[in-house]
């Protein structure tokens, strides 16, 4: 079963986290071990991070289609971070994975445990609506 | 560049879809298939895929001993992703114009739904290291 595993961030002013060097290092060296190794399970589908909210666009298309674009989001709105999609085979396994990816190193090495969201992939829209 | 296009509501918004008419969802799923064999054909698709309904979303947090800690219960005004773009395109311009493609899709009676649509770069290693 495949799962979109969600790291969100909350402010869009957030940039680069205004951590020490070394704390930023061993944060991105947690991840990439733990990349690799749910690469070597064969669990590891994909992985992105994704640039910082104060790249991102609302689109809407306007009456003519075209698309109409905005930066503006509510103080309140949550940003993907990045995200993992992966294929386990018990939802158990998804939830223990995101808590790895929950307790990723912060400044000073403690644990950020942040909260993961965590959402089953659909395999396809239903058969009716193709 | 790729980017990420995200499409994103409410658990409300959720249920009212699902109340559409049978046509109505068939006329919107037609347009996002033509819309992948589109851009399948000029090279840009990457990966799209739909989550399942944000009644099976998880939030998992790491404990102090590293074990998952799962919480279903999201507030009311929670936006949740029900799917996403992958698209690998020559311009920012034309991850908006896709974007705004998606967002014209039709909704109940054939009227576009002009959702917003956020669209997000894939960060690089470099903008990830500095």
């Amino acid at each position: 079963m495949k799962y979109m595993v969600m790291m969100n961030t909350m402010k869009a002013s957030e940039g680069v986290p205004v951590w020490p060097k070394e704390d930023l290092q061993a944060h991105i060296a947690f991840m990439m071990g733990l990349n690799k190794e749910l690469h070597e399970r064969g669990e590891l589908v994909s992985a992105e991070g994704l640039s910082f909210p104060n790249q991102a666009k609302l689109v809407r298309a306007g009456k003519d289609g075209r698309p109409i674009t905005d930066g503006v989001f509510p103080e309140s709105k949550e940003f993907l971070a990045g995200f993992w999609i992966i294929d386990v085979d018990s939802p158990e396994r998804a939830y223990a994975i995101a808590a790895r990816i929950s307790a990723a190193p912060g400044a000073g090495g403690t644990p950020l445990n942040m909260p993961i969201e965590l959402r089953p992939i659909m395999s396809g829209p239903p058969p009716e609506m193709v | 560049m790729k980017y990420i296009l995200l499409m994103s509501g409410t658990t409300a918004g959720v249920e009212a879809y699902h109340a559409w008419s049978k046509q109505d969802i068939e006329a919107h799923m037609a347009v996002l298939l033509g819309i992948n064999k589109d851009l399948t054909a000029s090279g840009e698709f990457v990966a799209t895929q739909g989550l399942a309904d944000p009644g099976e979303a998880r939030v998992v947090r790491g404990e102090k001993n590293g074990e998952p800690v799962t919480d279903g219960v999201f507030p009311e005004s929670k936006e949740f992703l029900l799917g996403y773009w992958i698209v690998d395109v020559a311009s920012t311009e034309r991850a908006y114009a896709i974007a705004g493609q998606i967002s014209a899709a039709p909704g109940p009676g054939g009227k576009p739904t002009n959702m917003p649509i956020e669209v997000r770069q894939f960060a690089t290693y470099e903008s990830k290291s500095h």
